[in-house]
């Protein structure tokens, strides 16, 4: 599903936020991309929906490889994807629904078909009675759970969530976690950047650990193997 | 198609509606730079339409080298009256010179005693149209004269006629320069206005890039809304500009700064009422569209 061949991101001569990164994530898998801050998390999820190009590598996503694409076509890719911030990025001068729905006109879907896709995902992250709210009259946790449904919400390929449980408490990171786990349950492939161990100690899945842009650690659950 | 259509017109009037502030800033900013522009416009308008007035004195007298016989006059008239520069014609026999030249010297019309009563030249006076009461005109109809008349002379007031050529001129060019001034002055403060409207909502604009929203997706609401905004910031110029209009007129004041009293200050006419509403369209799609250049980046 993700492919990345050498893959270096300079923004100066001195700073490099991602430094030869090769790495292949298959479809279905469920992924952590750990590090300190500043180790090339955001930077590298940035990357895959085309919020940045790579300075140098190549990128495949869903077998297209996106390194030198066109604006024309970055719509398309991230139609694939769906993201998940630290911050929400929710409108807030709109409803919880008209934030969801947002994603789906944005893609030019048909107005009945929005408004049964947003009631179904809203309802699956136990929002459905918060409709007509606004964001800011919802906790953290609800608003990170009206990005994810936004995200969702067009069944996209890839899901990519960066730190989405940095600003909430632990009870809250369960629930969100539990979202993460059931869209990937469904197929879709989750990459999670975060600096929490214990998330990934509490749901093992396949931990890539980034240092100053370079990749310095790839385990799996099942295995102890360690690539440095 | 239309599905589509509607939707970018429902979002542009709720983007509107939910950024009210915005939304007013951005039509009164259009508001007054059109109807500042407009004003000039008229302003120079009256003044050429004012100055136009003051051509009316144009005429065209042709001295004759001697005066024609009596039975050719009405001829000579009509041949006169067909010219297609040419209003009136008036003949004015050498006698009929005399006695305006008497009434001219009044009690020193002594000094004419003895004096032959066909002395002054016979001669016919033009007056012309509205639209040849210039150089061109003139020339035209002089040109023609010689096939008709015997001239000896002419006169049209070429020098003043110059001077009013040129004071056309100064005019149109102070116009044309200050108005484009005036002209590139609002764009700019629109185009400005208009950016930090956007600035506002950058997250709206980086939230659809992010959820794969298309260039048009995106710009499309936008523009229409400047184009909805432009539209109405034109139509309230042109209302601002009807009252201030009428209130001029209806306190008189062209009386006071315009001397003659059959003239009447010119407003807007259809089609250029028409074209100033458009410009609040152009300028609030345009103004929308380089904004939109710098904070949509997909």
């Amino acid at each position: 599903m993700i492919q990345l061949y050498s893959v270096t991101k300079r923004y100066s001569r001195e700073s490099v936020a991602v430094d030869d990164l090769n790495l292949r994530i298959d479809k279905g898998e469920f992924v952590y991309i750990t590090g300190a801050s500043g180790a090339g998390k955001t930077t590298m999820l940035r990357l895959l929906y085309a919020a940045e190009r790579p300075t140098r590598g190549q990128i495949l996503v869903d077998k297209q490889n996106i390194s030198r694409i066109t604006s024309a076509k970055i719509p398309y890719l991230r139609r694939k994807i769906g993201v998940v911030f630290q911050d929400f990025k929710l409108l807030q001068s709109r409803t919880v629904f008209e934030n969801v729905a947002f994603a789906l006109e944005a893609q030019g879907k048909k107005r009945f078909e929005v408004s049964k896709k947003v009631y179904q995902v809203l309802k699956e992250v136990g929002l459905e009675h918060r409709l007509q709210r606004k964001p800011l009259e919802l906790s953290g946790g609800e608003q990170q759970r009206i990005a994810i449904a936004r995200a969702l919400v067009v069944d996209p390929l890839i899901l990519l969530a960066d730190e989405p449980s940095g600003n909430l408490d632990q009870r809250v990171t369960l629930d969100i976690m539990e979202l993460f786990k059931r869209a990937n349950a469904r197929g879709t492939t989750v990459l999670l950047a975060t600096h929490d161990d214990s998330l990934h100690r509490r749901f093992p899945r396949r931990v890539i650990t980034l240092e100053q842009g370079r990749l310095v650690g790839d385990q799996r659950p099942n295995d102890e193997i360690s690539t440095d | 198609m239309l599905e589509r259509l509607r939707y970018f017109i429902l979002r542009a009037l709720r983007n509107m509606r939910q950024w009210p502030f915005l939304c007013v800033a951005a039509i009164l900013t259009m508001a007054v730079a059109l109807a500042t522009v407009a004003t000039f416009f008229l302003i120079v308008v009256n003044i050429e339409q004012l100055a136009s007035r003051w051509t009316r004195e144009i005429q065209i007298i042709a001295y004759l080298q001697s005066p024609p016989p009596a039975a050719k006059i009405p001829e000579l008239m009509k041949q006169l009256e067909s010219l297609p520069e040419v209003s009136s014609v008036l003949y004015v026999s050498p006698t009929a010179a005399m006695d305006h030249f008497r009434q001219r010297l009044g009690q020193d019309q002594s000094l004419l005693e003895g004096i032959s009563e066909d002395l002054l030249p016979a001669s016919f006076e033009l007056g012309l149209h509205d639209s040849f009461r210039n150089q061109q005109g003139i020339e035209a109809v002089i040109s023609q004269l010689e096939g008709i008349l015997q001239v000896d002379d002419l006169r049209y007031g070429q020098q003043w006629l110059e001077r009013f050529n040129n004071f056309i001129r100064i005019l149109r060019f102070v116009g044309i320069f200050l108005g484009g001034f005036l002209l590139f002055a609002t764009l700019f403060i629109v185009a400005n206005t208009i950016r930090l409207t956007l600035y506002a909502r950058r997250d709206e604009l980086e939230i659809m890039a992010l959820v794969g929203a298309t260039m048009r997706f995106i710009k499309i609401p936008f523009l229409l809304e400047g184009a909805i905004q432009g539209f109405v910031g034109g139509v309230l110029s042109l209302v601002f500009l009807a009252v201030s209009f009428s209130l001029v007129i209806a306190r008189g004041m062209n009386a006071i700064w315009l001397m003659p009293t059959d003239f009447n200050l010119v407003f807007l006419s259809a089609s250029q009422q028409l074209l100033l509403v458009l410009s609040g369209v152009v300028l609030g799609t345009l103004g929308s569209l380089t904004s939109l250049r710098r904070f949509v980046r997909i």
